[in-house]
């Protein structure tokens, strides 16, 4: 092992992949360049669509690249494809467990499918069901399991054979709050270990909580990768969030124009960049009044991975708060 | 693979993992079937009631001229009753191979060092241990009724074997289906065609008392020299030429079957 540890756990360059041909052409993903060091916890964030999966599944062995080259774990995976899948553990958003197997029945059969001596079988399910707290739905069928329960389980088979690297996509995807906070506490454990673990969400607010490092994609393309605090400061000022009457709206806008740099954000309302802070602020409302509009609503934001994604993309992902 | 190759200790443990991967995949196919009777009970009951149904209503069937002597009509149904139940029974498991793709369960399975072969094989496993139960419980549901298998614990013997191998035929075929299309629905609406296959072959009346089209489409079909295997274990007791037919006969659409599965299945791993 201890030549794997060397190298980065993940590294891609250049990865491409295409589907289909001439005027169906789809770039799926359009060169990706990813270096994800040992004990991170690399986050990659994208709309639907945006080619997250698409980068996992051909990180993870299910895909072939079209062009460019991974390395994971150390090995090639094109070339050595059954050493990284012995050595990464795989929590896949769209891969269903079967609802027939009890939720031990689905550890035991993948202790067996990763090698495990036999003796361990029972001990490691037995060990990973109280980790998740599936111990007392153990010898229940996945199909009565929440959706809850069976990223859980999930996540407990992807750990069978303690991997070093880890892939989870979208572990959260529809989750309530309550087992989203849990299975992040869970993540972070598994970090706290030594794993590295490369997650991919389409929350900025888990990308903001969890991740180390943070690559924003869109479109097939990687727009911007680096630290949450490193990239928010790039994007620099405050935003200030302002609602004012439909009418009034061009008019607030050109004002806003003259105050700052102007920010994407949902319809009927507008953003602007405070370079001063929140200093600014009286001014700003001192003119709209000044003008004769009336503010209805009025919020100063630090930036956020939201505002980085806007600057990146020129939009705002769905159901980000503003 | 050479023998030398072979000979490492590290081919030995994934030669190891192969046979324990095989095994855990096969049982897993068991455990469906077992799980999901409203599935796997119609195999189980419309032979017999095709059975039932030929013993009543054609008892007399067995006096038509050209008629091969036989006891009973039973006896003459029971060959066809089993083929009958394996074509429904490896339905089942290649319509749960299909879901798997369907579902990402596949997937699951490929994203891990699993041999890719343990992933087929685990499958038709399965399907082989239902086919001889089909075989056992058929034989153990008419001899009430009246059933005499001539050849005895010995051609009882051999019956289980060729159900074993029918089913990995049958099971092969469809899972090759199941393969290419990734879809349940299409693996479920093929049933129709291996009814046909059946239909047209001895299952339901000897060839002998057939004529025209419908004579020379049972005399083609490799169905039909199975079914008879089956049939004169049954009716004419422990000949060689019966025990040839059984098993050589479903084990060489065996081979047949497989390499179509397999390639199927090379197939769609290259095509990622």
């Amino acid at each position: 092992m201890s030549a794997a540890d060397n190298p980065p756990p993940i590294v891609a360059e250049d990865l491409v992949r295409h589907f289909g041909s001439g005027d169906e052409l789809v770039r799926a993903v359009d060169g990706v360049d990813l270096t994800v060091h040992p004990g991170e916890i690399f986050g990659f964030l994208g709309p639907n669509g945006a080619g997250k999966s698409t980068t996992v599944r051909m990180l993870t062995t299910l895909l072939r690249p079209t062009g460019g080259s991974a390395r994971v774990a150390g090995f090639d995976v094109v070339r050595q494809a059954d050493q990284v899948r012995r050595n990464i553990g795989v929590a896949l958003q769209d891969a269903a467990i079967d609802p027939l197997m009890t939720g031990a029945e689905l550890l035991r059969l993948q202790a067996v499918l990763y090698g495990l001596p036999r003796g361990e079988h029972r001990p490691k399910a037995g060990e990973l069901l109280d980790r998740v707290g599936l111990t007392a739905a153990a010898d229940r069928r996945v199909g009565t399991y929440s959706g809850g329960m069976r990223r859980r389980l999930d996540l407990a088979l992807s750990l069978i054979h303690e991997p070093s690297v880890l892939f989870l996509d979208e572990p959260t995807t529809g989750l309530d709050p309550m087992s989203r906070i849990a299975l992040w506490e869970e993540i972070r454990r598994l970090n706290d270990g030594g794993t590295t673990v490369l997650l991919t969400t389409q929350y900025l607010e888990e990308a903001d909580q969890l991740a180390d490092r943070v690559a924003i994609i869109d479109q097939g393309v990687i727009v911007r990768q680096g630290k949450p605090t490193e990239l928010k400061n790039e994007v620099g000022s405050p935003t200030l969030f302002v609602a004012v009457d439909h009418d009034k709206l061009d008019a607030a806008r050109h004002l806003l124009a003259e105050m700052g740099e102007l920010r994407p954000t949902a319809e009927g309302r507008l953003g602007v960049g405070l370079g001063e802070g929140a200093g600014a602020v009286p001014s700003v409302v001192r003119r709209l009044d000044d003008a004769g509009i009336v503010v209805h609503h009025l919020e100063l934001k630090e930036p956020s991975l939201d505002d980085v994604f806007a600057e990146a993309t020129g939009y705002r992902l769905e159901g980000a708060d503003t | 693979m050479t023998a030398s190759v072979l000979a490492t200790p590290e081919a030995a443990e994934r030669r190891q993992s192969f046979v324990a991967q095989t095994a855990a995949m096969s049982q897993r196919a068991v455990l469906a079937l077992w799980r999901q009777p409203a599935i796997v009970i119609p195999s189980l009951v419309f032979p017999l009631f095709f059975a039932a149904l030929g013993a009543s209503a054609f008892a007399r069937a067995i006096e038509l001229p050209g008629f091969p002597p036989v006891r009973s009509f039973l006896d003459f149904a029971l060959a066809g009753t089993i083929v009958q139940g394996i074509l429904f029974g490896s339905l089942t498991g290649a319509t749960a191979l299909a879901t798997d793709i369907e579902n990402g369960f596949f997937d699951r399975l490929l994203a891990s060092p699993t041999s890719r072969l343990s992933i087929l094989l685990g499958r038709l496993a399965g399907g082989m241990v239902y086919g001889a139960f089909q075989t056992a419980f058929f034989i153990a549901v008419l001899v009430p009724f009246g059933l005499v298998v001539e050849a005895g614990i010995v051609g009882i013997a051999v019956m289980l074997i060729g159900g074993v191998l029918t089913a990995l035929a049958v099971g092969a075929l469809m899972s090759a289906m199941a393969i290419r299309t990734g879809s349940s629905e299409a693996v479920q609406g093929s049933f129709p065609l291996l009814f046909i296959l059946l239909f047209f072959s001895s299952a339901f009346f000897p060839r002998e008392t057939m004529t025209g089209v419908y004579a020379r489409f049972a005399d083609l079909n490799p169905m039909s020299y199975l079914i008879e295997g089956f049939r004169d274990l049954t009716v004419d007791g422990l000949t060689a030429s019966a025990v040839a037919r059984t098993l050589l006969i479903s084990a060489g659409l065996a081979v047949v079957t497989m390499a179509i599965a397999l390639r199927s299945l090379r197939r769609k791993l290259r095509a990622r």
